[in-house]
């Protein structure tokens, strides 16, 4: 038996010694614990761990296989997202105790607090004491059992699962009802209590998914789409756009769910342009081996960073609006050209796990795919607060797209109309959102950076809610965003314009003397390297692509990412419509693109004068609008309209030729 | 965004002084609010005697603060007995019988009031618990109760007078501390308003102890006025009131900001996290109780 004292011990240095312990096979014993976070996090044998007082915040958070006894109490977040192994908490827990658990035996001798279960896809969660206020909030699967009373609101919007109380019923959660019980049921549940030596002679209910909430009565008839490029062009109050909209919502009477992004003109980086002329001369024949485009993101605070051979990363595309074969090209691509490419929501592959040199896993609220295992194996880990075509809103997969080998991926029941919540169980401010960051940390050993992927809204205020809660960077994302699938009125209403995303997020950091302490990766509408270098100036370290990468794989911009019947084979779960995208030859495409960014980060960095792209600054923009002037601060200058670039773009074709 | 935590002795000798107490308990969650700490502190004073703490920032302007001060004192007719400035603020205790909320009011205009009342002080400032402690001496404090409070700032700057606790400006020895956001501020502000309050701040901790501070003038105990700003208030909130014998908290429906509590025979202890409570009772494994949603109560120091 190995003993790791806290009193002696950082939580540091107790975890590493714990799990160098559980890789051994021993038994581990936690003396003076004193309700400090995080004990145990990350493990991931089969071991006995006896925490011998009461724990913190995500006691056995984190973990695959070990068997955990606390003497007393637990704080919030038990056992968060616990694969297999056990918990058995002596006393009490405190809210959303076996949050997203994916096959643990969680038990509660005592009581537990609220909204306990939030998100578990499966595994048993056993409260011997009562619940509290909205039990099995959102959870996906599993089972739950309560001996004593329910709390207020059970099972509120629970989409599968069971939850069998033994003491009175306060209320119903709304899309809750009670069904009843089969004999095998009750006896597995009598097994249970046997095995963890619990006496319980009362008789029990069964609380599931009513299955009123939760689903789109009518479907989205499809119609003959028009393309992106028409559907957002020519303004004016009435147009094919306006028509389109007001037909389908004569059909469905409700708003409309598409893919892409807002199709309103908005102020963008194309409404600024460099001050001076570029210097044909100065770009040689190959500016890219005259550049310095080596960066490293995410180093701040001790982590190993991303090596990118460019300020270039992909942005985070859900495997499940995005299909595997898609996710695979991606991936591929992002490998050739040394950058690092993001899983988004929905869990990691091992095709793109090989695929990819660096690959940055991504957590979201529904914590659909998130593992500890996953997590082992990625070179970053994210914390998904919003992004900018939808901020503040969850994610939407349709029926349709939701296989069952996603659903396998993500622990939820296949089929379902899923909603990932817009919010995080375990993060309600930024006090409980440190918390969360460490949590990562700790559980695997603080050696890859920790990102927080942000949809501008309050950037203002977000952004210093980041660099104080230690995020190493930030992946920020404006309005022109793009997404899987969206309500379309969020997607043109909601949230501010990249640029002024960026402009807010370096004036706030600037105001508490942080900028220095994140790195800031810019995203939302970026199209190529020219746009690319404008985010370098304004103070971006680096952006990503999205929408460009799938647009140089093949995708032909219909917006129907949504539906799931992708023609090409990018936004889809169907076999049949998968089979027409070829990962290898889409990849080499999406390379290419890449390298044709590369060039012309290179080329307009050359050509401002600088060997480095750290070089271009503020000083080498103007603004050609007076919005794009009064965001940004820039100098109002629209004689620059077209100048200096023609000469960038007949040398890039030449180049290219 | 923030940490709290309150303590109340229900009797003399329990072996822990409550400055030293609120100490321990916001070290011990000061990752939920690095940027500032503050105390607010109950110690009984003289009969007749008023003590009251402000911020007068530094140099020539606190000279000019503290000058104006004494102006609104002779016209008031507040005896100085007492003096201190200790780094950008200025403690003082004064001899005063007349209208408290007249004389606070026009002292506000004075200089930015942190605290005034019989027992009540309020010390806070940018930075950690201890360095906190390291300016003001809060661990000499050995009074029968106090809240306290660690804040990360987003909203407004990382500035003494931002920081809370929060005194109810106008009502003597009333205090609070608060993690969460009230988001029918405006409404409730503006019906206060209207009954003739004014505000120091936009902080919607004021407004809880505004809001409670009227509730006593009017005779409703603490418990009572607890009840109801459960029902007026929309938002999502856990916090701490004391006034000068009593200490109290409120939590929100929706529970989701947390709160935990451990009480015996000598004292009733509540913080944000169980690990503040164990910095009282190192290597003990406590009884502790999670307030349930929408529940408030209250305890009394025994006089
Ligand atoms: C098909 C698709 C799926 C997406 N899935 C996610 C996701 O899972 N997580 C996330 O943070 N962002 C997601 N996004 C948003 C992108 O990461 C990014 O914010 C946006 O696409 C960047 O703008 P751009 O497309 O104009 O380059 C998705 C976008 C698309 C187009």
């Amino acid at each position: 038996m190995v003993t790791v004292d806290l009193k002696d011990l950082s939580t540091r240095e107790a975890n590493e010694s714990i799990r160098e312990a559980a890789a051994r096979g021993e038994t581990i014993e936690v003396l003076n614990p004193d309700a400090r976070h995080h004990i145990g996090v990350g493990v991931i044998h089969p071991v006995d761990i006896h925490v011998r007082g009461s724990a913190g915040y995500f006691c056995a958070g984190l973990t695959d296989t070990p068997r955990f006894h606390i003497e007393r109490n637990a704080g919030w977040g038990l056992a968060d997202n616990m694969y297999r192994g056990s918990v058995v908490v002596g006393g009490n827990a405190g809210a959303i105790a076996g949050v997203a658990i994916r096959g643990a035996e969680v038990v509660i001798r005592g009581n537990m607090g609220s909204r306990a279960g939030q998100v578990m896809k499966k595994g048993t969660l056993l409260c011997c004491g009562n619940a509290n206020f909205m039990a099995g909030y959102m959870m996906y699967g599993g089972r739950m059992i309560i001996l004593g009373e329910s709390g207020e609101r059970l099972g509120e919007d629970m989409t599968g699962g069971e939850i069998f109380l033994g003491g009175d019923l306060v209320s119903l959660g709304s899309d809750a009802m009670e069904t009843d019980i089969a004999e095998d049921e009750i006896d597995d549940i009598r097994a249970f209590l046997d095995r963890y030596e619990i006496p319980f002679r009362g008789s029990l209910r069964k609380i599931v998914n009513a299955g009123k909430k939760l689903r789109y009565g009518t479907p989205e008839r499809q119609v003959r789409s028009i393309p992106y490029f028409n559907f957002s062009g020519d303004s004016g109050y009435w147009n094919h756009k306006v028509q389109e909209d007001v037909y389908i919502k004569s059909q469905i009477g409700r708003y409309r769910v598409r893919g892409y992004g807002g199709a309103r003109e908005l102020p963008h980086l194309s409404d600024l342009a460099f001050a001076r002329d570029i210097i044909p001369g100065a770009l040689g024949d190959d500016p890219v081996s005259r550049v310095r485009m080596h960066t490293l993101i995410g180093g701040k605070n001790g982590a190993k960073p991303l090596d990118l051979t460019m300020p270039v990363l992909i942005a985070p595309m859900s495997y499940g609006a995005l299909s595997r074969s898609a996710k695979q090209a991606v991936a591929i691509a992002s490998g050739m050209a040394g950058i690092a490419e993001n899983t988004g929501e929905g869990g990691m592959s091992d095709a793109q796990r090989d695929a990819a040199g660096q690959l940055i896993f991504q957590m979201l609220g529904g914590r659909l795919g998130w593992n500890i295992h996953d997590m082992n194996r990625a070179d970053g880990l994210e914390i998904y607060i919003s992004q900018g075509a939808k901020p503040g809103f969850g994610g939407q997969l349709m029926a349709k797209k939701v296989t069952k080998e996603l659903a396998e991926i993500r622990g939820i029941p296949a089929g379902i109309d899923l909603r990932s919540p817009s919010r995080h169980p375990d993060i309600l401010g930024a006090d409980d959102l440190v918390i969360k960051v460490e949590e990562l940390r700790e559980a695997t050993g603080y050696r890859v950076p920790v990102s927080v992927k942000l949809g501008a809204g309050r950037i203002h205020d977000d952004i210093k809610i980041a660099v104080k809660d230690g995020f190493d960077f930030v992946e920020l994302d404006g309005m022109q965003g793009s997404t899987g699938a969206g309500g379309a009125e969020v997607m043109e209403y909601v949230g501010i314009p990249t640029i002024s995303a960026i402009c807010e997020a370096e004036r706030a950091l600037a105001s508490i003397g942080r900028r220095q302490d994140i790195e800031i990766v810019l995203m939302g509408g970026l199209r190529d390297g020219v746009d690319a270098v404008k985010a370098l100036c304004l103070g971006a370290d680096a952006v990503a692509l999205g929408t460009a990468a799938i647009i140089a794989g093949g995708c032909i911009a219909c917006m129907q990412c949504h539906v799931g019947q992708c023609v090409t084979g990018i936004a889809t779960q169907d076999p049949e419509h998968e089979k027409r995208y070829k990962p290898e030859i889409e990849a080499q495409h999406i390379y290419t693109f890449l390298e044709s960014v590369r060039w012309q980060i290179a080329a307009v960095t050359r050509g401002l004068g600088y060997d480095d792209v750290r070089g271009p600054c503020r000083d080498d923009l103007v603004a050609l609008t007076p919005e794009a002037a009064e965001i940004t601060g820039l100098p109002l200058c629209p004689e620059r309209r077209d100048s200096g670039l023609p000469e960038i773009n007949a040398a890039m074709e030449r180049a290219l030729r | 965004m923030c940490g709290i935590a309150g303590i109340l002795l229900k009797n003399g000798d329990s072996g822990i002084d409550t400055g030293t107490a609120l100490i321990d308990m916001l070290d011990g969650c000061q990752h939920r609010g690095p940027d500032s700490t503050g105390f607010a502190l109950y110690e009984s004073g003289e009969e007749g005697q008023l003590k009251l703490r402000f911020h007068v920032g530094s140099d020539n302007e606190a000279g000019d603060a503290v000058a104006a001060l004494k102006a609104v004192f002779d016209e008031h007719g507040a005896e100085v007995i007492e003096e201190e400035r200790i780094a950008g603020s200025y403690r003082v205790v004064v001899r005063f019988s007349g209208d408290l909320q007249k004389f606070s009011y026009a002292v506000e205009h004075a200089a930015k009031v942190v605290s005034i009342g019989e027992s009540l002080e309020i010390v806070k400032d940018v930075g950690g618990a201890h360095d906190v402690d390291d300016t003001y001496d809060v661990h000499l404090f050995r009074g029968s109760h106090g809240l306290g409070h660690v804040r990360l700032a987003t909203e407004s700057d990382v500035k003494p007078e931002a920081s809370h606790p929060f005194w109810a400006t106008g009502f003597a020895d009333v205090a609070i501390v608060h993690n969460g956001q009230i988001t029918n501020y405006w409404k409730m502000r503006r019906r206060l308003e209207r009954r003739g309050f004014a505000f120091a701040t936009d902080n919607d901790s004021e407004l809880i102890a505004v809001y409670l501070a009227d509730k006593m003038n009017q005779g409703i105990p603490l418990k009572d006025s607890l009840a109801s700003s459960i029902d007026d208030m929309d938002g999502t909130f856990s916090f701490l009131v004391s006034t000068r014998d009593e200490i109290g908290y409120a939590k929100d429906r929706l529970a989701a900001k947390p709160m935990i509590m451990f009480e015996n025979d000598d004292l009733i202890a509540i913080a944000s996290e169980e690990v503040s409570l164990n910095r009282l009772f190192p290597g003990r494994a406590l009884d502790t109780r999670e307030p349930p949603p929408g529940s408030y109560r209250t305890w009394s120091r025994s006089i």
